[in-house]
């Protein structure tokens, strides 16, 4: 076709690809340090209250779910 | 259940609903600009005198348009903000997150022209009247982003910036009308010429250019609604940074006493 041609759109289309992605990027970067969905409400157990993730013991271990039975935990309205 | 957590819920479902009408927006933009550069570079014909070069012509004037778009918008916000009975917060990230779209558009109607003007007229710049009024615009809002970043207390930094923006908005009817009042290298308008009302472009040729301005338009407006979000986001971020600051420092002044 036209070197010129590709150089324009390739120009275009990747510039505002580029500053759209970075704008996406920083505003979920900002959600997560507002600790929310970023719209004034807190994610989490409450006004104000930011989520806090604690782990402990080895790394693995954190990341399996353990499937438990009733007769292990009960149905939770137990005392 | 309390007013406040009603209150809260509200305001999430709202805020969803935006979220969803912005994730469609986007991938209805995204269609858009796929089919612009689909029509243009594939379906439309080659121009008679210019060939395969007049497939810029789908992007290009589409930039410019967009450009002269945010610039409106933000000078609007800017009014809007300035006149007592509708100041608001909101109308300043408005016009700060339009603005920055704006020279984004402008860049690229610039580098676009840039590529354009290389094998039309045989030089990448020319200082031709409409060239330069637009790199001037380009300077001009640059300015204007760059003055919104110089700290100070909200109303004070925003007031200034709104001024700034409304006194940058003259250059945008001057680089419109500029191929028409002096003598320029750059063509006059293709779509609705000032001077005889005339679109100089048909067929396919002109619903791809169509298109395109109806594209990058639903472009800039996810741009900006996502820009807006994440000024609302940095300012939010900001007020709460200083309460904790303030918090600290009169616990610490309390300890001491």
């Amino acid at each position: 076709m036209n070197g010129y041609v590709e150089a324009g759109y390739v120009v275009v289309l990747g510039t505002l690809g580029s500053y759209g992605g970075a704008l996406l990027l920083r505003e979920r970067a900002a959600r997560r340090r507002a600790g929310g969905n970023g719209t004034g409400e807190r994610a989490g157990n409450g006004p104000g209250v930011a989520t806090q993730v604690h782990r402990s013991g080895p790394a693995d271990e954190g990341l399996q779910l353990r499937h438990r039975s009733f007769e292990e935990t009960g149905t939770g309205t137990e005392p | 259940m309390s007013t406040a957590t009603m209150r809260r819920q509200t305001s999430a479902t709202q805020s969803d609903g935006a979220g969803m009408a912005l994730h469609l927006l986007g991938a209805t933009a995204l269609v858009g600009v796929a089919a612009t550069v689909w029509l243009g570079l594939f379906v439309t014909p080659p121009d008679e005198f210019m060939g395969n070069l007049v497939r810029l012509l789908y992007i290009h004037p589409p930039m410019a348009w967009v450009a002269f778009l945010a610039y409106g918008a933000a000078s609007l916000a800017s009014l809007l903000y300035l006149w007592p009975r509708t100041r608001a917060e909101h109308f300043d990230r408005l016009a700060g997150a339009s603005a920055e779209v704006g020279v984004v558009f402008t860049g690229l109607t610039l580098a676009s022209g840039s590529i354009w003007g290389r094998p039309t007229w045989g030089a990448w710049w020319a200082w031709d009247p409409l060239l330069t009024t637009t790199a001037l615009l380009f300077v001009l809002y640059l300015g204007y982003l760059a003055l919104r970043r110089v700290p100070g207390e909200f109303h004070v930094r925003a007031r200034r910036s709104a001024i700034a923006a409304l006194i940058a908005f003259v250059d945008v009817p001057i680089v419109y009308f500029s191929v028409e009042w002096w003598r320029s290298l750059h063509q006059a308008p293709t779509v609705l010429n000032p001077t005889t009302h005339k679109t100089y472009v048909h067929g396919s040729m002109a619903w791809t250019l169509l298109l395109g301005f109806v594209s990058f338009t639903l472009v800039y407006i996810w741009l900006m609604a996502h820009r807006y979000r994440l000024a609302k986001l940095q300012d939010r971020e900001e007020t709460e940074g200083l309460e904790v600051a303030l918090a600290e420092r009169r616990a610490e002044a309390g300890a001491r006493g």
